[in-house]
């Protein structure tokens, strides 16, 4: 531990200035806010800045690459992150440190965003503990401050007329080392008592104080509470909230095109208070006004933490300030916490039935760069339904499908200057040099798609996501059911499982469809059908003389199969309905509910768990699913 | 606004009528919160759909289209006949009273429950809140102005608030939410008919006086409204029209009559940012620049003049109004030595009152200055009419009820009423490029009861046909119980809907010939 003069405080930060691009406490008008260091009007005198310093990591608005189209091909360039510069940000608070602590997880694990993580690396977090508490701050309840213990390189504490100095980093060392003439040593013993005697009293002066230990039980238990329809009638969806947040990390994928044959895709922040956050093409949406307003209060006092194992609110308040219809996520905690208890909630009830954090976040295999599709070429386009072709591509560089390993649940498809879908791998792990897709016409992109012609280029990224298990269900007998171009994603199990027919019992295959001129794959369905052990049935709406079908339910073939149910495992891929009434069923046959297998396809944008748009409770789909078995599916709340 | 906008917080009542100030004035609703959140003040919200700050309201009157007139005289007649009324505010300061005493005093809340819809003690109750109020704020928007007795409505709330001295103190005052950026500057500087700059009316000698020693000799004449522009237009005597940041193809009522009136000019000229649907007609389009490109000020609806600076050069091509105006100006041949557009904010100090004490040095050490501001120590104006009224005394009129020019009939059994939605502005020249606004509602739709839905044999989701005897357009159907039965409403933004082919250019406001676009009789039928 050493000491910093106050006096020499401006000194130290020209020093750095001269080496680094400092951002600095700035007033304007009113309000601080971290800006460029600015000698004049720098100041050490304020409660928080007005914005969290994720925006200099995590920025508003970013490139996730540059393409070009010639006649001859489509070329894809990602920024440069040689022309990023070297940034100390100083006078960081407690609360923000901890929200970098935050994203720094949230970036660098599991898929790491090097859109964020080159950032990252070039800047240095010097933060500055609060003596004073501001109006709506409340970081002693959520334990994230007002003393800082992690999201920082260097750590100064306010001391009468000194700081005192810590360093957390190779990065702080190295700011040390610039200024070791401003630095003097100080006794750490004495120090660290210091510290502990500020720490109390600037915790005491808190005004807001909330139990929030038992907080995560509570929401569970209050999930369909009265006051979610009133809050929802106040929120305007101004997004305030979640643009001023620390650890609001959502985005929306956005082209910006520049002429026909050049454009730039690129990330905004976005907000799950949108009411077109979750909103699909055509128009339905998984979340209601109400569950839109509950979910960010879930989400930042309980769904981060059971996922990432950290706090994901850090106590600034800065929503409370922000929203203009008094929305104040300290007093719904207080007023959901009060009716718990005082219906008769108790806390032995909560402990049952919290999920447990998960803290161990799975490392995911490394990409340069997670957001650049490769280029494919279409090789083959045949028209399975009026409405639904299957597309054959071949990555134009071919030591692509060298290095492919076949994996996960599905690809994303890039039509350059429109966007980007997902799409699930129909296809098993047989087929390594070409692969094919059935697309459905449902929107911007996939219009697009299907106006495309044999030669043309897309982009692809994946595979992504948590596949069907194959190797747990050998022995068993298998019902496969897939409900319009439903029955894609399950393909690449009927085509494991196929070539391998004689490790599985009785195997059945259900393509349903309105009309048969929906059903998918019919010529493999054909031919499948003629696979001794095999049945194919088809269950319709309507009759039809192109095959034998069943004209009606899924359930009414159900009792006939003859399965071995206490051994047989279910794939389905149908609307959530189709999939519980079918799932109910198969329970009354004797089946359980973790060997019904089904793939919850919802809102995926960028496919890696980072732009929030297909989380469902502690779950980003994309990552965690899409598949999932019954009994996980019933355990999500009803937004998918 | 008589008042400023964060009196608002402070008031102890707070009267909201024909205004969706949740979603159209979120600013200024956050003050409404404020007060009645934290300070427990009493809400009263009038309108025929239940939007989002009616949902805070302790007195919610889902009044049907067009009978806020009838509302507000039977809240007059209650609180005179109940002795709610300021007795000692009228005698000093008042005239006029026994005759507007007289003309509710029929009035009763049963009569007026009959025209409204809403229940007589309802009307008595929030008649009563607002009489015993000690601060009471007025506020109110488009859902008072767009209607054949528009003017009538606004003078009644005015005496709603002079009768109980509620004016000219601060949190109280009548206060019309203005709906654009500088709407009220525009006012303030006579882009008005009748009006020339400082509302000094045109043709009288007050503006001969005041503007001859600087213009020199000038046309002192009222000009034509923008529906009488448009009839003559249409019928050839006007020639030449140059529209500037306006869409009147989507937001001028009679769409087919707009369009034959634009075609039908020899030229017409449009100064727009975006090439808008009106502007497509143009034979001559000057492309303007957006105020993120542009230095001046801009007067909001609290009468604050604010300074704007040019944060980005005009993109290539385009001009600030103001450069693109004086260019014109002179080529025509007259003088227009302006180089910067403090010479023409300096010029307007010189030729309105109100605007003496403002300069460019003041407003950029203040948050802008509210005018009056006459002299260049003088604080600005929060409120107005502090001791005295501009014409002296307040003069209380009489404002009779009159129907809506519109009714339902056998044809056309609903009555359509249009407003806005959150995130768009006007016709969406602008909000409809911003993903993240356009992506929040990129479609038209209608609102609807679920009984009405029903008669009709519609759903949620489905796409529908309305039509009026103007004309026939088609949306998807919203069903909502926000919404009184027999009424429907839709948003007047969208080209691809365009709820202006529905409405009448004929039913108009006398005074000011503002259309009645609240009120429109149509039919709804599976498209």
């Amino acid at each position: 531990m050493r000491k910093l003069l106050k006096n020499d405080l401006l000194t130290v930060l020209k020093i750095w200035n001269d080496e680094y691009e400092v951002f600095a406490p700035k007033k304007v008008d009113g309000d601080v806010v971290l800006s460029i260091f600015d000698e004049e009007n720098f100041t050490t005198d304020y409660v928080n800045v007005t914005l969290p310093v994720k925006q200099y990591l995590f920025e508003q608005k970013e490139n996730f690459f540059k393409w070009n189209k010639t006649e001859k091909e489509i070329t894809v360039k990602t920024p440069d992150p040689n022309k990023l510069t070297s940034r100390v940000l100083f006078g960081v608070r407690p609360c923000d440190a901890y929200g970098v602590a935050y994203t720094d997880k949230f970036y660098f694990q599991e898929f790491e965003d090097t859109n964020y993580t080159d950032r990252r690396k070039l800047t240095a977090i010097v933060a500055v503990n609060c003596l004073q508490p501001g109006k709506n701050c409340f970081c002693t309840s959520t334990q994230t401050g007002p003393f800082a213990e992690q999201g920082y390189d260097i750590l100064l504490t306010p001391v009468r007329d000194y700081y005192l100095v810590e360093s957390a980093s190779q990065f702080g060392e190295a700011l040390l080392t610039m200024i070791l003439a401003y630095l003097s040593p100080i006794d750490s013993e004495q120090g660290a008592k210091d510290k502990a005697i500020l720490k109390s009293l600037a915790e005491n002066k808190f005004e807001i104080e909330i139990d929030l230990s038992h907080i995560r039980g509570i929401l569970k238990k209050t999930y369909d509470s009265k006051l979610w329809d009133s809050l929802a009638h106040g929120c305007i969806s101004c997004t305030g909230c979640t643009n001023v947040c620390p650890t609001c990390t959502c985005f929306n994928v956005v082209e910006e095109n520049i002429d026909d044959n050049s454009g730039r895709r690129v990330r905004y922040w976005d907000s799950c208070q949108s009411d077109s956050f979750t909103r699909n093409a055509g128009g339905h949406n998984t979340r209601s006004a109400t569950s839109r307003v509950r979910f960010r209060i879930l989400d930042k006092l309980s769904l981060i933490e059971e996922r990432f194992a950290m706090k994901g609110c850090v106590g600034c308040g800065r929503c409370i300030s922000v929203c203009p219809t008094y929305i104040n996520i300290v007093k719904i905690a207080s007023e959901l916490t009060a009716d718990y208890y005082t219906d008769g909630g108790t806390d032995e009830e909560l402990e049952q039935i919290i999920q447990p954090v998960r803290h161990i976040i799975e490392q995911r295999p490394q990409m340069d760069n997670l957001y650049k599709p490769e280029i494919a070429i279409i090789t083959r386009i045949d028209e399975e339904t009026p409405d639904i072709k299957r597309f054959f591509f071949k990555y134009k560089d071919p030591s692509l499908h060298e290095r492919y390993i076949f994996k996960g649940q599905f690809f994303m498809i890039t039509v350059f200057g429109q966007g980007e879908i997902a799409i699930s791998i129909p296809f098993g792990p047989s087929q390594r040099d070409e692969f094919d897709f059935c697309v459905k016409k449902a929107g911007k992109v996939t219009d697009a798609l299907h106006s495309m012609q044999v030669g043309d280029e897309v982009g692809l990224r994946g595979p992504f996501g948590a596949g069907f298990p194959y190797e747990t269900i050998k022995g068993r007998d298998i019902l496969i059911v897939g409900s319009g171009v439903g029955l894609a994603p399950v393909r690449t199990m009927i085509v494991q499982i196929l070539e391998n027919r004689q490790e599985f019992g009785k195997v059945a295959i259900m393509a349903s469809a309105t009309k048969y001129e929906g059903v998918v794959y019919k010529d493999d369905l054909k031919e499948w059908a003629k696979i001794a052990g095999v049945q194919i049935f088809y269950p319709l709406a309507k009759p039809t003389n192109e095959v034998d079908a069943h004209v009606g339910y899924i359930n009414d073939l159900l009792p006939g199969l003859g399965f071995d149910w206490a051994n047989t495992t279910a794939v389905i891929c149908a609307s959530p309905r189709r999939i519980k009434a079918v799932a109910k069923d198969l329970l009354a046959l004797g089946m359980q509910p973790t060997d019904i297998l089904t793939s919850l396809e919802t809102h995926m944008r960028c496919g890696t768990g980072k732009c929030g748009h297909c989380k469902v409770g502690s779950h980003y789909m994309c990552v965690d699913g899409p598949v999932f078995n019954y009994q996980e599916m019933l355990q999500l709340p009803p937004e998918f | 606004m008589t008042n400023s906008i964060s009196e608002i917080a402070d008031s102890d009542v707070i009267f909201i009528i024909g205004s969706n100030t949740t979603e159209q004035h979120p600013l200024v609703a956050t003050r409404v919160y404020d007060a009645i959140k934290t300070k427990c003040a009493k809400l009263i919200v009038a309108d025929p759909r239940k939007i989002p700050i009616a949902y805070e309201a302790d007195y919610y009157l889902p009044l049907a289209p067009g009978t806020n007139l009838a509302l507000i005289n039977a809240m007059l007649h209650v609180i005179i006949a109940e002795g709610l009324i300021d007795a000692n505010f009228i005698a000093e300061r008042t005239e006029g009273f026994e005759s507007l005493k007289a003309s509710v005093a029929d009035f009763t809340p049963e009569k007026a429950a009959l025209i409204t819809g809403l229940d007589a003690e309802l009307i008595r109750s929030a008649a009563r809140v607002y009489g015993n109020a000690k601060q009471a704020s007025i506020l109110y928007a488009m859902g008072i102005t767009q209607h054949v007795t528009g003017t009538k409505n606004c003078a009644a709330l005015c005496n709603l608030a002079v009768i109980t001295g509620n004016i000219g103190r601060a949190a109280t005052g009548v206060n019309p939410l203005r709906g654009q950026n500088n709407v009220q500057g525009a006012c303030d500087v006579g882009c008005l008919p009748e009006i020339l700059p400082g509302y000094a009316p045109a043709g009288s000698q007050l503006a001969m006086d005041r503007f001859s020693p600087i213009w020199g000799d000038f046309a002192n004449k009222p000009g034509r409204k923008l529906g009488e522009m448009l009839d003559d237009a249409a019928a050839g005597k006007i020639k030449a029209l140059y529209i500037i940041g306006e869409n009147p193809v989507i937001s001028d009522p009679n769409q087919a009559h707009v369009r034959h009136a634009l075609e039908n000019t020899e030229l017409l000229i449009v100064q727009d940012i975006f090439l808008s649907e009106t502007a497509q007609l143009a034979d001559i389009v000057l492309p303007g620049a957006s105020f993120i490109e542009k230095d001046g000020t801009f007067t909001n609806t609290e009468r604050r003049v604010q300074r704007i600076r040019e944060a980005i050069p005009p993109l290539a091509g385009c001009k600030p109004d103001w450069l693109i105006l004086t260019e014109l100006i002179k080529a025509m041949g007259y003088v227009a030595d302006y180089q910067h557009p403090e010479d023409i904010f300096n010029e307007m100090r010189l030729l309105m009152p109100s605007y003496a004490g403002i300069t460019y040095e003041r407003l950029a050490e203040h948050q802008g200055l509210c005018w009056p501001c006459p002299a260049e120590n003088h604080p600005g104006t929060p409120y107005l009419h502090k001791d005295k009224f501009i014409r002296g005394k307040a003069l209380l009129t009489v404002n009779d009820y009159e129907n809506p020019a519109a009714q339902a009939s056998e044809e056309f059994p609903l009555i359509l009423t249009t407003g806005r939605v959150m995130h768009h502005y006007h016709t969406t020249t602008m909000t409809s490029r911003a993903w993240s606004l356009n992506r929040e509602s990129p479609h038209s739709f209608i609102e609807m009861h679920p009984n009405d839905a029903a008669v009709i044999g519609v759903k949620d989701g489905w796409l529908v046909s309305i039509s009026s005897a103007l004309g026939s357009i088609k949306a998807h159907v919203v069903v909502t119980t926000n919404i009184k039965q027999g009424v429907v409403f839709m948003p007047f933004h969208f080209a691809e809907s365009p709820v202006n082919k529905l409405i009448s250019d004929k039913n108009l406001d006398p005074v000011t010939n503002i259309p009645e676009f609240k009120v429109c009789a149509v039919r709804v039928e599976e498209a």
